[in-house]
């Protein structure tokens, strides 16, 4: 390995460039034994990954077609009228409150706060015991969205209202 | 090993791979630089790098589905024009007359839903391992703009079968749209193309399903990944090492 600690001597000329700390900070270099060859360590590991999830696609489209409704049409409103899964959660927040909030603010506080999360949260450790708070919220929010994702998915029928998806089944994909 | 030693000094074989087979650590290394996808990768990666507690390997497993998305995507452009009077018709001849068409729309359709999956477990598995914190924030930023585009990818596609299931949930999705402070008309409009969803909704959705967004995708993935391989040498915490959660 190259000199992990380069020093400059004053007075000296600088002869060639030798690899310092990042400009982030004092990161340890990891010792070359934490270290292990991407090619094949890795490369097969992704190889794996990649089939693994080849066979799960190919599995559920072999024995579950994808849904296809009558056509398009404008006059006939279906009752419930479902957004997409991934926006169950706004849609069920659309019925709790005013459209501006569940609509607007909600989904743009959630980007904004997930974009300014690593600038919110300095606690430089990645212990999982010495970052309870940060854990914790986020769990919160987590099943929170969760939740509703299921409700607005599945326990949701005709005018919105609930439903046992056992009894009756609404949810779209 | 000794088969495909074989197979590379045939004749075929020297044709086809002009080197001798990388075995030594340094031919590999060497191997990363003179290889365009092998470039995405570092050389060498910490020990953790390579568990799966780490990453659940999500981030790549949501390339893979992307990857996945692609081909059959451009498989169903073949078949599928986008206008009202067409796409409809197009996807039940996907479905009932080209060969592989209906096998193909599924895969389409539930990689879809997966990489949504995929990519939100990632985020999760990121925020748990910490992997956001310095120097990876801007990192995390990205992600959240890939998390944005795969929503929107999604959702732009889901018009396209033009059945019930997309025309209401579009509907639905684009109305939240006109509750935008000031703006909100102007949106929902730029949107549909018009005051409700209809033909102009459909061109406007499949060009940014087809083109705008997978562009926007790779070009922004292809950064995300780059920073995730300037960093994968840095040992994160001063007092522990990687631990886990
Ligand atoms: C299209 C969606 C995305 C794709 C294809 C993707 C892909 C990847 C890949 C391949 C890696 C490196 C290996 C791994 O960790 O598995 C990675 C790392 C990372 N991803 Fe993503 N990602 C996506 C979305 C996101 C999102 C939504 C976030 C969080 C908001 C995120 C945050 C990160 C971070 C911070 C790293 C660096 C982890 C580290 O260096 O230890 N990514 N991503």
């Amino acid at each position: 390995m190259l000199d992990p600690d380069p020093r400059v001597i004053a007075n000296k000329r600088l002869l060639g460039v030798v690899p310092g700390k990042p400009g982030v900070g004092d990161r340890k270099e990891p010792a070359e034994e934490d270290t292990v060859m991407v090619w094949p360590n890795l490369l097969i590991r992704h190889a794996v990954t990649a089939l693994v999830v080849i066979v799960i696609v190919v599995l559920i489209a072999a024995f579950f077609d994808a849904p296809l409704r009558e056509i398009a049409n404008p006059t006939n409103t279906p009752n419930p009228e479902k957004a997409p899964w991934y926006f169950a959660a706004l849609q069920e927040l659309l019925a709790l409150f005013h459209p501006l909030v569940a609509g607007v603010l909600v989904p743009g506080a959630i980007i904004l706060g997930l974009v300014a999360l690593p600038y919110i949260d300095r606690n430089p450790s990645i212990d999982p015991r010495k970052r309870q708070i940060a854990r914790t919220a986020f769990t919160v929010f987590m099943l929170l969205w969760i939740a509703l994702t299921l409700i607005g998915f599945m326990f949701r029928g005709e005018n919105w209202s609930w439903v046992w998806p056992w009894e009756e089944w609404h949810g779209e994909l | 090993m000794k088969t495909s030693e074989r197979i590379r000094k045939s004749t075929i074989g020297r044709s086809f791979f002009r080197n001798p087979d990388r075995v030594t650590e340094r031919d590999r290394a060497a191997g990363h630089w003179s290889n365009f996808l092998l470039h995405l990768y570092p050389v060498k990666v910490r020990k953790v790098e390579i568990t799966f507690k780490y990453t659940a390997f999500l981030g790549v497993a949501s390339v893979v589905l992307f990857g996945i998305l692609t081909v059959t995507g451009i498989f169903l452009m073949f078949f599928y024009v986008p206008s009202p009077a067409n796409a409809y018709g197009d996807v039940q001849t996907i479905q009932n007359q080209v060969a592989f068409g209906q096998f193909l729309r599924n895969s389409h359709r539930w990689a879809a839903h997966l990489m949504v999956l995929a990519v939100a477990a990632h985020l999760a598995r990121v925020f748990y391992r910490g992997a956001y914190k310095p120097p990876k924030e801007f990192n995390w930023v990205i992600g959240v703009v890939l998390l944005v585009l795969t929503l929107l990818l999604s959702f732009t596609g889901y018009l396209l079968p033009w059945d019930q299931l997309a025309y209401w949930a579009v509907t639905v999705g684009t109305a939240m749209a006109a509750y935008v402070p000031l703006v909100g008309d102007q949106v929902q409009e730029l949107l549909l193309g018009g005051p409700t969803v209809g033909a102009p909704t459909l061109l406007r959705f499949y060009v940014l399903h087809v083109a705008v967004l997978p562009v926007a995708l790779v070009a922004v993935l292809t950064i995300h990944i780059w920073r995730w391989r300037k960093d994968s040498m840095l040992t994160m915490d001063s007092d522990q090492g990687d631990t886990d959660a």
